[in-house]
Order: structure tokens, then sequence, then C-alpha cells
């Protein structure tokens, strides 16, 4: 791929909302997935028709309020998806400075500075849509008239709605497009970005992912007996499911010239992307992890960036505390990068946040491009340690039906 | 693959093909039935089947009544996907019979699968809800969870015709067919892919369905765009796939390409999320982009297959489109939605497969129950009859929910110059709508 220089980055998570708060909660190791005594989920409530299981637990971005980002107008009729990505998009826009105080930024002659509305959009992953919103017409329909359920929120039953209201939100209007992979997705759209990037469709793109929270969400993982647990380093004790999560994460991505162009500093570099997919061997099998889709979408990615295998100084990894899942993607890590290579797990922190998940390991990477070698562990630390500076950062991500992306991130030129 | 992508693009920008096409619609399955239908003009509108929608005073839609599963996948594969990944495999199925291309030269990391869709497995998600909303969560059907979810689309052809690149769902809501097919032919002009299996599926469900109708957008009985006594869309259904190929990799197996996927453009109305900008102006960037980019000028366009949904809201924005990107000249415009109702992520898909009959026909479908022309509506329509015209270029329109435009550019192969070389840097376009 090209490479790219990330100039922003706009984060609605469970450990903290902006760069800098996600930033120190990422240094600190902050876990939201801990389950707090007393504490109950604050997007639903399932004790109205069962007991809270003991490890209900669920990384939610508490106490979020769109508004303070926002303002109080116009949020009436979106939900907790569409809110968690507009404010990730603005505050993106405004790290980068592309906006400032909501306006498209402008020279001292007043003319536009940079990339403006018609040159700026956006490449969003999510893999469920609003299950909120869904559920919301499902239960009048089902429960009352499908005559009654409340057309200002049925577009909101739209895969891509979220991202729609963005555009309109933050006025971007070179393209506005939309990837679902589970949670390899955010990191596909660094790619389908690039697509759009090289090809001078725009020249700006916020790239990254968001999923919300919900109570169909949450059940459907507590069904399968998948939701409830977090991350571990392999070998502890105890779960094998991961801990939902929620959040959003945007990345700006820019051409390193055209950052030069208005003077906005890098946070970091993306530069290489892989991808593979792999069959199950049995036929009857639809969920399954693969260590050879894992291994081939590294090996591709840092092929495609150029970087050989030891100059990996700490991988981002997707492990969510889904045993076979962590356990084939630790295999194939181990297979290229050796068993010595760090690799951190922020699903630790923030839960499994699926379709926003490569978004947020790859604000983590940006986190973690700014640690320097020394007697201290990275946070969410499974396996490894830090040889030098962070300088080079894989991140990946295990999908559940057979496939895995993998992107490679370094630090910016100085 | 990434070396050998780095190799192929310094060989400057390959011409992509499209070598097969496969087809579930209400008009008819496979390529054959469809280029026949839309010949005739065939409609494919019926009273639902599926669900009782009679409570919702409307009862019609473009549903695919012939369609069965088992005529079109094994019994695994019927076990664990739903209707709509079946429609995507069934048709994707048909354009790999129609591309005659060997399962071994599908197999491996070289092969890539994109699937535009709005909802994928909607009917899917409805029967979990109803589970837990009628029975509690108890009663949820553990099988069936993981069933859910557009990212299985290009899971579940990949498996079955051994793609090992790139799967990807892109969610565009009503363009998502042009979405999937345009970056799937940047996948392979960027050498990430040699063939990549693309299209959209979408099925009818009834949360949908009623969604429409409490929107007011849904006509009775019959949807007639650019008509002046036009009542609304009605819904449909379907699947329609394609086999994309780089020019070396269709060369090497000595397959005719049916159409060059040439270029396309894209925009963000950033207006509102349901309806169409009424300047247009996102729609005339994404129009203008797809035929600029292709090095093309409007008098190259022999026709557009509309988005034409039959609101007003979206005729008027087509018709102004129209007259700002070809001026006086009245390039002939039709809608299949007329047939096929407004299927949704499935429509670009499959009017891009009528884009290929017109290229291999010389014919242009047309817009059936057209009777009153509406003189806001000042565009040249292919009037109830298919109509024979030059036919070596022409565009796909797409507009959809979210404000997104999507514009494809298809022409008859050997016509048009070898690509441009690919911009490095946009040409900023004219400052657009209220606020630029």
């Amino acid at each position: 791929m090209t490479p790219y220089v990330v100039t922003g980055l706009g984060v609605a998570s469970a450990i903290g909302i902006g760069r800098e708060a996600f930033f120190d909660a990422v240094h600190a190791g902050v876990r939201a997935t801990e389950l707090v005594e007393g504490q109950r989920p604050e997007t639903f409530d399932p004790s109205a028709y069962m007991p809270l299981p003991a490890n209900a637990r669920v990384a939610e971005v508490r106490g979020f309020d769109a508004a303070k980002y926002l303002g109080d107008k116009g949020l009436r009729s979106l939900d907790r998806l569409t809110k968690l990505l507009v404010v990730a998009a603005r505050l993106a826009l405004h790290d980068a400075r592309l906006k400032k105080d909501g306006a498209w930024a402008s020279g001292p002659d007043g003319k536009a500075s940079g990339p403006g509305p018609a040159e700026t959009g956006m490449v969003v992953s999510n893999a469920y849509g609003s299950l909120e919103a869904i559920t919301e017409l499902d239960r009048v329909a089902v429960l009352e008239d499908a005559r009654y359920i409340n057309p200002s929120r049925f577009p909101l039953t739209v895969s891509n709605s979220a991202a729609g209201y963005v555009s309109i939100w933050e006025d971007l209007r070179a393209l506005n497009v939309s990837v679902s992979d589970g949670n390899c997705g955010a990191l596909d759209a660094v790619a389908a970005a690039d697509a759009m990037l090289e090809n001078g469709r725009a020249e700006a793109l916020l790239v990254g992912g968001a999923e919300a929270m919900s109570e169909a969400l949450f059940l459907a993982f507590h069904r399968l007996g998948a939701g409830g647990g977090a991350a571990q380093a392999p070998g502890a004790q105890g779960t094998v499911q991961a801990c939902i999560g929620e959040g959003s994460a945007l990345l700006v991505l820019e051409e390193p010239a055209s950052a030069a162009n208005r003077g906005a500093p890098a946070l970091a570099e993306v530069i290489g992307y892989g991808t593979s997919f792999r069959a199950p061997e049995r036929d009857a099998a639809l969920v399954h992890p693969s260590p050879e889709a894992m291994q081939r979408a590294v090996e591709d990615a840092l092929a495609d960036a150029g970087v050989e295998a030891r100059a990996v100084d700490l991988v981002v990894s997707g492990l969510s505390g889904l045993r076979g899942f962590d356990d084939a993607e630790l295999k194939a890590l181990g297979r290229v990068l050796g068993e010595d290579t760090a690799v951190v797990a922020p699903k630790m922190g923030l839960g499994e946040t699926l379709g926003a998940g490569g978004a947020i390991g790859m604000a983590t990477a940006i986190a973690l491009l700014r640690l320097s070698p020394g007697p201290v562990a990275p946070p969410y630390l499974v396996r490894g340690g830090l040889r030098a500076a962070v300088r080079t950062v894989l991140v990946t991500s295990l999908g559940y039906y057979g496939n895995a992306s993998a992107l490679v991130m370094r630090a910016a030129a100085s | 693959m990434c070396s050998r992508a780095l190799n192929t693009r310094r060989l400057g920008p390959s011409r992509v093909f499209v070598t097969g096409v496969g087809v579930v619609s209400s008009i008819g399955l496979g390529r054959a039935a469809f280029f026949e239908a839309l010949e005739a003009g065939a409609s494919g509108i019926s009273p639902v089947g599926s669900f009782d929608a009679s409570p919702l005073g409307r009862l019609y839609a473009g549903e695919v009544k012939s369609f069965d599963a088992r005529d079109h996948t094994t019994q695994g594969e019927q076990r664990r996907m739903g209707r709509c990944a079946a429609m995507a495999l069934a048709a994707a199925r048909m354009a790999v019979d129609d591309a005659e291309i060997d399962a071994g030269a599908l197999a491996g990391p070289r092969t890539a699968v994109v699937v535009g869709t709005t909802m994928g497995e909607a009917r899917i998600l409805a029967e979990l809800e109803y589970e837990w909303i009628v029975r509690g969560p108890q009663a949820i059907t553990r099988a069936l969870i993981p069933r859910y979810g557009s990212t299985l689309l290009p899971i579940h052809v990949a498996r079955a015709v051994g793609a090992q690149g790139m799967v990807l769902a892109l969610p565009a809501a009503c363009a998502a067919g042009n979405y999937a097919i345009s970056f799937a032919a940047d996948l392979i002009r960027s050498g990430r892919a040699d063939v990549v299996v693309t299209g959209a599926a979408e099925i009818l469900q009834e949360l949908q369905f009623s969604g429409f109708v409490r929107l007011a957008a849904m006509a009775p009985e019959r949807c007639q765009p650019f008509d002046l006594n036009r009542q609304g869309l009605l819904l449909g259904e379907g699947a329609g796939m394609l086999i994309l190929e780089s020019e070396a990799h269709a060369a090497r197996r000595g397959v005719r390409p049916q159409a060059e996927v040439r270029e396309y453009g894209l925009s963000c109305d950033a207006y509102h999320i349901t309806r169409p900008h009424p300047d247009a102006a996102g729609s005339i960037v994404a129009m203008r982009g797809a035929i600029e980019r292709s090095g093309l000028t409007p008098a190259d366009i022999d026709f557009v297959n509309a988005h034409g949904t039959g609101t007003k809201a979206n005729d008027l924005a087509e018709a102004k489109v129209m007259r700002d990107v070809f001026g006086d000249r009245r390039v002939p415009i039709s809608s299949m939605k007329s047939m096929l109702g407004h299927c949704m992520g499935a429509a670009s898909a499959l009017e891009a497969i009528g884009c290929i009959f017109t290229l291999e026909t010389g014919l242009y479908p047309p817009t059936i129950g057209y009777d009153t022309p509406d003189p806001e509506c000042d565009v040249d329509v292919v009037a109830n009859k298919a109509r024979r015209g030059k036919s070596d270029v022409v565009l796909n329109n797409s507009l959809a929910f979210g404000g997104y435009n999507a514009v494809t550019l298809f022409a008859k192969p050997g016509v048009l110059p070898p690509p441009l070389p690919r911009p490095r840097r946009p040409a900023r376009p004219p400052a657009v709508g209220p606020s630029a």
C-alpha cells in the first residue's frame, strides 16, 4: 500500500474519550473489563427477565454524554452507535487540525488551508449495525403492530446509517464507505481507504470503526457462552470468554505530502496491510479460527510494508479471551515473529469491540509507539517483552469465520 | 501477494473485465432468463407471500418466488446460511459458470470476494429477535446466532469458490452493488487480486417493508419512475454477482470479456439520511467523476441505467443530474426498478448486469408502467419497450440512504483506449452545495 501518515485520532472508548485521555489510560493499562462489585450495565438491564450472571460484565463507555461534544441539539433521533461515531469523528477532525472550533481550517487569508468538505471522507467498519434501533422497532412490531413503528428511527436500522449521519454532522462529501468484516473490519477499512486515497478520490479520510453495546449484542454472546470474560495472558486460570465492549476510533489518514503541505504533524504512519481467508477443514464448521489465515495476513502485511519480521517491536493483537481464537492467533504470530516478540492485547482492557476492534488496536498502537524500553512491561502484555524502543508495530485481528487481517504501523519520521 | 502487487503496479493501470454474471431476480434466474425478461419488459411484481403484509395497507413487491436454495446449494451450506447468502451464493455459482472459469483458477490468495448488502441476513435477525421478545432470552436458538451478520455473505461465497484473498462486505445501502463492483475493480487495478467475485444481495423482510410503508414511500401496486402519476417505490429482492478479472488473467485463459469496468465516481451528500439533496450536487459530482476518470466526456455516454426508485424526490434529483451532466443532449435513461422493485443493496448490482445486457445486445431495458411524462422530469425515458441504440459506453447510477452516491461506468470491450494513468492527487472538484 501507499504509506500514509496519521494526522489525527478520535476515540470514544471504555477507558477514555479523546486522544490524550485514551493514551493515558492505555499507558496505565486501565481495564474497563474488570467486574466492579455492584456495578450494573448502563445501556441495558436484563434483570427484569434473568438474574444477571455473575460474570456478566461488559466494557461500556460509561457516562457517555454525546451532548458534551456535539451540543444538545439534534441528538434525539440518534442511537448510541451514531453518537459514538460522530463524537470520534469530531474529535479526530479537530485533532488533525482539519477543523478548528467546528469550522474547516483556513489560513490567514480566509482560504482553505487543507482538505475541505469536498476532499474529505470516511471509511468505517461496523459489524452488527444498530441492534438497539432494530430491537426497538421489532418490539413495537411484535408486541404492538408494525403500523406503529417510528419512521424517524427506521433509517437507523440500515447498516451504514451511523456513517451517513457522520457525513451530515461533519459535512464530509468526498466519499463515505462502510465495510463489514467482523472484528477485522477496521483493519480492512485501511485497505479500502488506501484504494480511495491512492486514486485521488479524497485527500483526507477518517478511517476506523465503531460498535455499540446493546442488550441484543450482550445476549447473543451470552447465549453462545462467549461473553462475560476478558482477554488474559495465555495459561491464566479462568475464562474462555470475551468481555463484550463498545467504542469508536477514527484515524485521519493522508498522504505525507498532503499533511506536510498544511503543516500537520504526524502521530504515526500506516505502511502495510495483509488479509487472508481459509475455509475450515470440516464442511460443517461455520465459526472457526484459522492460524493459517492469520499467518498469511501477517506475512503479507510485512511484505507490503517492506519490513522484516525481526524489525517488529510489538504486536497489538486481537486476543479477546476466546481461547481457541487466542491460541490460533498466538500460534501464527509465533510462526512468523518467534515467541519472544512482545504481544499485547488491548481487549484485556477494552473488551471485544468487534467492528471497532481493529481501530482501537490502531489507536493503542499509536499510544504504544511512544513507549521506551525499560524495566516496565507494556500494558496488556500477554507474551514476550520489549527489546528496544517501539518503532514498528504490527496490529492483528483474527475473525470468527476463517478470516484474518494485519496492519503494519511505525513511528512518524521526525 | 503484496510483492507481486507492487510489480503489477509498476506496469501501469490494468483494464478490469467482467467475464461472467449470475442473477437471482423476480424476473428470472440466470443470465439468459434475466436478459430475456429485460428485453421483454417483464414485471416481477406480485403480492408478497413470505409474510402477511395486508395490515400495512401495501401488498406488492418484487419477491423472488422461483428461488429455492436447495436447487443451488449443498445441504451443508443450507444448514449454515440464510436466504440472503443462499441468493448471493447461487448468483455467484451462476457467474462462475458463465465465466467458464475452472474451480482451480479461482482457488487461492489471488481471488477476493466483495459483496454489498443493506441488511444481509435480516430474516435470521428477525427470527432471533422474535424468539427473544416473545419467549425470552433462553429461547433464542444458539445455532442461529453465528449465521447473522453481513460479514457472512462474502465468507460463504469465498468458501464455495476457494477464494483466499480479501473477503469483505460493503453495507452501502441502496448503492451497495456499485460500491462492491467498483471497489472490486480497484483491488484488481492496484494488483491486490487477479479475480474478484463481486456483487450484492438483499432479501425482502417484514421490518424493512414496514419501515418503507411508514416513511410513506411505498406505492400500492406499480413502481413508475419518472411518471407524473408515480406513487412511490416498491421493494424487491435478489442477487446479482459478477466475475471481475484483470485483463492479463482473462487473456491467459482466453476468455471473451463481456464488459470493461472502467471507472467510478463517489460522493456523499452530507445532507439528509434518507432524502437525496434537492440540488443533486453530490450525485452530479459522482457522475462527472465516473466520466472524467474514465478519460471520457459526457458526449461519449450512450445510456444511463437509472437509480429510478419512483419516488418524486429521487426522480427530480436524477433528472437534474441528467440535465446538469448532459445539457441539451437527451441521453436515454431507464429504470429497471419498474420491473424488479427496489432490491435495495442488490439493486445496483442487478442494474450493473442490466448494463452488461445493454452492451451485449444493443438494447436499453424499458421503464415499464411509464404512462404520463412528468414535465418536471425532462428526460428521455425508455418507455415500456426495450429500445435499440448505440451502446458502447453506459453509466450505472445509484443513490442511497446516508447520502451515498456511486456511479460506475461500463464499456464494451475494445472500444475505449487504455485507461488513464491513475491520478496521484485529486483534481479538486468545483465547490458544491450550500455551505461550500
